[in-house]
């Protein structure tokens, strides 16, 4: 659809459009055409990506998860007292990876956040690909992963059925739950951009591969009609999903009888974690895909770092109230277990670790994220993700394996030393960047049609000499 | 002022009733000698792999009864406390058991007894992390039994495979043999006639094993002295067995 | 009676589109002999159309319902199903805030399901055979699919050209 475009545009309507993708329209048809390249234009540096990482996925993945199957849990670092180790570090990561997309293309979505509209389709595929990971991780994790189908709910000649006062099993029933819905809410918008795609495809195993999955979309009024009435439903309802997953994570730590773990404030704790790995992750996508991808820079701009930049900080300051609330309740509790713990968590063989996490966690982003320069900058919010990324990782490795050393029967403390773990998680990093590659050349990463509703929605409005950004409800 | 009398809001009562279990043990650790024949005596009985010295030394120990030495002090003024055999406390609230996702671990109503069923266990290790004694033992690989130990396993007890968890089970074939025994010749159990490998095996009788809801039974007698302490009682596991230590 | 015949009018704008479809009213097409394509979700406000009905809804609901059943069977019957219902932890046979925990995942879970199942029931998903459609609509552009008496055509095609059609033809079904 055209825009009728002022006339006269003063310096500051052009500085707005040039700033904000909404009010950047271009036809259709030439998005379309810019999305369809960049899907198209493959390098050979992106084969060599695709190697190296198809090697380490081969490698840290399979081969060495062989091995775990057939040697048994001792290659693995864990040990009595910790009974758990990288692997559910791992989980708990990915989980918390997998919310960021979720929080983008759902709270965003009901809230009518309109900078979401070209990246909620990159945040909901690492929802769907890190939830696949964190399933890896939990399965590796099992000492007879050959009977991890006895965890699911079926109907067997033995009337067996899983114990459902167990937080893994609760585990189980809300991962699958988010999994299949986060993948529903993925394929759905996604339909309209199969189309397009089957639409401007020739022939070829790209033209079959299109054709089936738009499923015979055509984008008559009824269709138009359903689609949106089940992305309103699964907006709205995968929100509530995506919280009781991360506290039901929370909980196989909170409701066990150790020091350090029983705690109430679990649940919103790791909540605003997951957060905080997931917006440092969805940053740094974004950043690659826009450095590296054709005709990215129209789509994802500066303003997008900046406004997810600003959610980072407020997360940021979020995640330090919850860590702050956690350690002095336990701080001042003066059960004994708990303050050898605390003391163990920061003067003891890794206490540099917990101080690491407080200053990547916080103190980095609390400095660079307040400068809207900064935050807009790709390559600077790439680093502060990054280094998000590892500090919630070592969060969950403070919680996990080295909480685990202290115990209330101090003649088996012990400290974890990672073994095979070490590949094993590197494989489904390598795994989920993999599948993330994949995915950008097989399907739109930038949903266009939603892009142009939203660009349909926008206008500038005049109030005396100043140009303000408007956008009309469409729905 | 009046005192409230906890047996009327039922609380007293309800712990008591809970508390007394089925099966128990008294050890007494003014006469453990820290020998470690109970420790022998329970690998023996219950085929228990040996993890050798490199994963013994990581903790991998698969035990069913350990003994714990602790020490106060820097040496060399150390002053050592007793020795204190650790195994399966059998607790009446067991931690272990609801965090079980596969029901591989479940509370057994006929004999007061945590059992572990085996080839249940799918191996998520999470009873291990939540017992707050650390007693359980985990299948870390399948470990080799040198010759010519592989001739002495004991056929009343299953060897378990890599992957699943493990722990003392009071020597339950012991108890259902004598239980069978006493049945076809149509009597009751006695006390004091059978015990399992640890008792057994203790030079000291620093292990005392029976029914402790028999008031006049041996360990019932024990565990009422003033000596008797019960581990971690804050946490209400009810555990089943009372450390005897003067104080 | 003459044949009737399905033709296609494109347009660009969201204007044209809405004034053609009040002309093809009154020039006797029925509102059931129309149907609008877009490349992008339009109101039905925005052309003048009644809305579109969706059982989409009522199926999410129906879902949620199931799976509310589902999560009771889960959460009160299955324990019952083991020759001796298991203990654990003291707890009751079936303990209270992890049965919430469970039909919460089960509700939410067949509810997404059914919605999921709702589009494809309620659009005829998946279709592969072939449809009237033309690809220029992926690329913004709006098409009116309506059917008149073959004697009509002319007087069509003319009044849909003034009103702004880019392209006024002959329906085809095609595989898409």
């Amino acid at each position: 659809m055209a825009f009728k475009n002022h006339i006269e545009e003063t310096h500051g309507e052009q500085h707005l459009r040039q700033k904000h993708l909404m009010l950047d329209p271009k036809p259709r048809g030439e998005m379309n055409a810019m999305v369809m390249e960049a899907m198209h234009t493959t390098t050979w540096k992106f084969w060599v990506v695709v190697a190296l990482l198809s090697a380490v996925v081969l490698f840290g993945l399979f081969w060495s998860w062989g091995i775990l199957i057939a040697e048994g849990m001792g290659v693995a670092g864990v040990n009595r007292p910790s009974y758990w180790g990288i692997f559910l570090v791992n989980t708990v990561f990915w989980i918390g990876i997998s919310h960021a997309g979720t929080f983008i293309s759902a709270i965003l979505r009901v809230f009518k956040a309109e900078f979401r509209r070209p990246f909620t389709r990159a945040a909901e595929l690492m929802t769907t690909f890190g939830l696949i990971q964190a399933g890896f991780s939990i399965f590796m994790h099992m000492g007879r992963v050959w009977r991890m189908y006895w965890l699911m709910p079926y109907p067997n000649q033995r009337l067996l059925w899983p114990n459902f006062h167990s937080p893994l099993t609760w585990d189980l029933l809300a991962i699958t739950t988010y999994l299949l819905s986060s993948t529903m809410y993925l394929y759905l918008p996604l339909i309209p951009d199969l189309a397009m795609a089957r639409d401007r495809t020739k022939g070829g195993w790209q033209k079959i591969f299109y054709r089936v999955l738009a499923l015979g979309f055509r984008g008559t009024e009824g269709e138009w009609k359903h689609l949106r009435s089940a992305m309103n439903i699964f907006a709205w309802a995968i929100i509530p999903i995506m919280f009781s997953v991360h506290t039901i994570v929370s909980w196989d730590f909170a409701v066990a009888t150790r020091p350090g773990w029983n705690s109430t404030i679990f649940g919103p704790y790791f909540i605003i974690g997951a957060l905080h790995s997931g917006m440092g992750a969805v940053i740094m996508v974004l950043a690659v895909v826009r450095g590296t991808m054709k005709n990215m820079k129209y789509f994802i701009r500066p303003e997008h770092f900046e406004a997810i930049g600003k959610l980072m900080l407020i997360i940021s300051m979020g995640w330090a109230y919850f860590f702050f609330n956690d350690f002095i309740v336990q701080w001042y509790g003066g059960d004994k277990w708990t303050q050898t713990l605390l003391h163990y968590h920061e003067s003891g063989p890794l206490g540099y670790l917990w101080f690491f996490m407080l200053f990547v966690n916080i103190v980095i982003p609390w400095s660079v994220l307040w400068n809207k320069r900064w935050r807009s900058t790709p390559w600077i919010v790439f680093i502060v993700g990054l280094l998000i990324n590892v500090g919630m990782w070592i969060e969950r490795y403070i919680i996990i394996p080295i909480s685990l050393t202290i115990n209330r029967s101090p003649f088996t403390w012990k400290l974890y030393q990672p073994g095979i773990e070490i590949p094993l998680g590197i494989g489904t990093v390598a795994l989920f960047i993999l599948l993330y590659l994949a995915a950008s050349k097989l399907i739109p990463l930038i949903p266009v049609w939603e892009v142009q509703e939203g660009q349909m929605a926008h206008s500038l409005k005049k109030y005396g000499r100043e140009s303000v950004v408007t956008v009309s409800e469409l729905e | 002022m009046k005192p409230i009398d906890l047996n009327i809001i039922g609380a007293k009562g309800a712990i008591a009733e809970e508390a007394e279990g089925k099966w128990g043990m008294a050890i007494d650790e003014d006469l453990c000698t820290g020998c470690q024949a109970c420790v022998a005596a329970c690998a023996m009985e219950n085929n228990i792999s040996f993890v050798g010295e490199e994963d013994a030394a990581y903790g991998r120990t698969m035990h069913w009864i350990r003994i714990e030495r602790f020490w106060e002090g820097e040496y060399p003024d150390v002053r050592t406390t007793s020795f204190q055999p650790m195994l399966c406390q059998q607790c009446g609230h067991a931690p272990c058991e609801p965090v079980c996702p596969v029901f591989a671990t479940v509370h057994s109503q006929a004999d007061e007894l945590n059992l572990q069923v085996y080839n249940r266990c799918v191996g998520t290790r999470y009873c291990g992390n939540n017992c707050p004694y650390q007693v359980r033992a985990f299948n870390w690989r399948d470990y080799e039994r040198p010759e010519p130990l592989n001739n002495q396993l004991n056929p009343d007890v299953t060897v378990r495979q890599r992957g699943v968890m493990e722990k003392c089970t009071f020597c339950i074939q012991r108890i259902h043999q004598a239980e069978d025994t006493a049945k076809s010749e149509g009597r009751e159990l006695q006390d004091g006639e059978f015990d399992p490998a640890c008792a057994q095996a203790c030079p000291a009788d620093a292990i005392v094993f029976g029914r402790v809801d028999d008031p006049d039974s041996k360990v019932s007698q024990l565990s009422r002295q003033k000596r008797g302490v019960k581990h971690l009682e804050d946490l209400a596991t009810l555990p089943r067995i009372t450390y005897l230590k003067e104080s | 009676m003459a044949e009737n015949i399905s033709l296609l009018a494109l347009f660009s704008d969201l204007e044209p589109a809405a004034d053609a479809i009040d002309k093809l009213r009154d020039l006797g097409v029925a509102e059931e002999q129309m149907n609008v394509i877009s490349g992008v979700p339009l109101n039905e406000a925005m052309l003048g159309r009644k809305e579109q009905e969706s059982n989409v809804p009522k199926l999410a609901f129906a879902g949620a319902i199931t799976g509310f059943l589902v999560g009771s069977f889960l959460a009160f019957v299955t324990p019952y199903w083991y020759p001796v219902p298991i203990q654990v932890g003291r707890q009751a046979i079936i303990p209270g805030p992890p049965t919430i925990i469970v039909l919460f995942e089960m509700t939410m879970l067949f509810l997404l399901l059914a919605t999921f199942l709702g589009v494809f029931l309620d659009s005829f998903f998946p279709y592969y055979r072939p449809l009237k459609y033309v690809p220029e609509i992926s690329d913004g552009k709006i098409a009116i699919f309506f059917s008149c008496p073959e004697n009509q055509k002319d007087t069509m095609i003319n009044s849909m050209t003034i009103l702004g059609a880019e392209k006024v033809e002959v329906a085809e079904a095609k595989q898409l």
